[in-house]
């Protein structure tokens, strides 16, 4: 028995053990049954061959299992990925993309304003390219735009003169303007500068016969004014109006406001125009402003011009000081050298008394 | 000699008991379930799935019958289980039964 016992032991260790893999065997049969089941159902209802695609895409799209390779079989470089920017259209590294939303569309903090600029400046380039294409002329019109936005920007002084200078522009950027220049430019092809002139609509003011000397001096102060010889209706377009020569301006205020009046013209401005008058002027120029605040070009003239007035370096501020201090003494020398510094050094008298009611 | 008949006899019996025991606790469904869950985490269902598909295609779609397959399946089945699995079955058969025994 003690011998036996041992002996017995082992063979009922080995009998268990077959017996657990016996019983191990039947729970695989058994889950290898179940998924013959399987398979068998999915063949007689025909999904078997579903999943399956044609043995050449089969091999393309295999993973490939090897060192140093991706499921793709594509080494693992490091990927410079790229995206298009919605705005421009360019192609840009990944890591650029916010800086160049930034600067382009104006998306991130403090960068609105040269986005909207450089938004403005390429409509208003377009603009002039289509009308370049059409005649050849407007050029030296459109050229000097975006330099005065350029000097009220950065050179100009603040104060109530740049108001003024704001409104002023938003006047010359009005979409009644665009009109103008498209008359103009089906005229052109007719005639010349006279002709042209007749074409002009006058469909604001009224006939300057009728206005006192008043009057017409706040015109004369805002428009150009030139008679048209056919019409006998005056230029509406702004004093850098680029059909009418300075002369013609000229002659046309000492017709109008007689000789005197213009030759000391700058003074009568500065004196004579009292608060009243300037309050109907602001007004109206208020009201331009609200009605044309829609078109983008404008929203943009009037934050250049406050960035212009915030950036302004302190040297310049003092400047501004002197010659507004100067010009409250009426000294005919500083209003004439502000208006230089503006840029419109070629205008006529009246345009640099425009700025200096104040 | 009586003794290899006794043997035998007290094999089926043992293996009657343990299969009884595995269905009565419910450990027996636990432990094909977990099988089923290795098997198919290693890949042994869509190795036999694509061997069964080539069965197929040689009996033809019509043809074929659930004895066919149990019959090309099963010993494949077998050999394809890894010894992982298989080593992890036993042990947890035998914990099973060690447990049942203490009782």
């Amino acid at each position: 028995m003690d011998n036996k016992t041992p002996h017995c032991q082992q063979n009922g260790d080995t009998g268990l053990q077959g017996m657990l893999t016996d019983v191990m065997n039947e729970l695989i049969d058994e889950v290898t049954l179940g998924l013959c089941f399987d398979i068998h159902r999915a063949s007689k209802i025909g999904t078997l061959f579903l999943g399956d695609t044609d043995p050449k895409s089969q091999r393309e799209y295999e993973i490939v299992e090897k060192l140093g390779v991706d499921v793709f079989g594509q080494v693992a470089t490091k990927k410079q990925f790229e995206c298009v920017c919605p705005n421009c259209q360019r192609n840009l590294a990944a890591s650029r993309f916010a800086p160049h939303l930034e600067k382009c569309m104006g998306m991130g903090r403090n960068s609105s304003r040269i986005a909207s600029r450089r938004q403005a400046r390429i409509a208003k380039e377009s603009e002039t390219s289509s009308r370049v294409a059409t005649t050849g002329k407007g050029d030296s019109d459109d050229h000097d735009s975006p330099d005065d936005d350029n000097d009220v920007d950065w050179s100009y002084n603040v104060d109530k003169k740049v108001k003024k200078l704001k409104k002023e522009k938003i006047l010359t950027h009005s979409p009644r303007r665009n009109k103008h220049n498209k008359f103009r430019n089906g005229n052109h092809l007719a005639g010349d500068n006279s002709s042209d002139r007749s074409g002009t609509p006058e469909p604001t003011i009224p006939s300057y016969e009728l206005m006192t000397v008043e009057e017409r001096k706040q015109l004369l102060l805002q428009t150009c004014g030139v008679i048209s010889e056919h019409t006998k209706k005056m230029c509406t377009r702004s004093h850098r109006c680029p059909q009418h020569t300075d002369e013609q301006r000229r002659q046309v205020r000492v017709f109008l406001l007689g000789h005197a009046n213009v030759e000391d013209d700058v003074h009568i401005d500065i004196d004579s125009l009292d608060d009243v008058d300037n309050q109907s002027l602001r007004e109206s120029l208020q009201w331009e402003v609200n009605s044309s605040a829609s078109s983008p070009t404008d929203s943009t003239s009037t934050n250049n011009s406050t960035s212009g007035a915030k950036k302004r370096p302190p040297s310049k501020s003092n400047s501004s000081k002197n010659s507004n201090s100067k010009k409250k003494k009426g000294s005919k020398h500083t209003t004439s050298s502000v208006t230089n510094s503006h840029g419109g050094s070629g205008n006529s008298i009246s345009s640099s008394s425009m700025y200096d009611f104040e | 000699m009586a003794d290899p008949q006794d043997r035998k006899l007290k094999d089926a019996q043992m293996r009657a008991t343990i299969n009884q025991k595995l269905v009565e606790t419910g450990e027996r469904e636990r432990l094909k379930e977990l099988l089923r869950t290795r098997l198919i985490e290693c890949g042994w269902r869509d190795q036999l799935k694509a061997h069964c598909k080539e069965v197929v295609k040689e009996k033809g779609l019509e043809h074929i019958t659930v004895d066919d397959l149990v019959q090309e399946i099963t010993p494949k089945g077998r050999a394809l289980v890894p010894d992982d699995v298989k080593k992890e079955l036993l042990q947890r058969i035998r914990t099973f039964l060690a447990e049942q025994s203490n009782i």
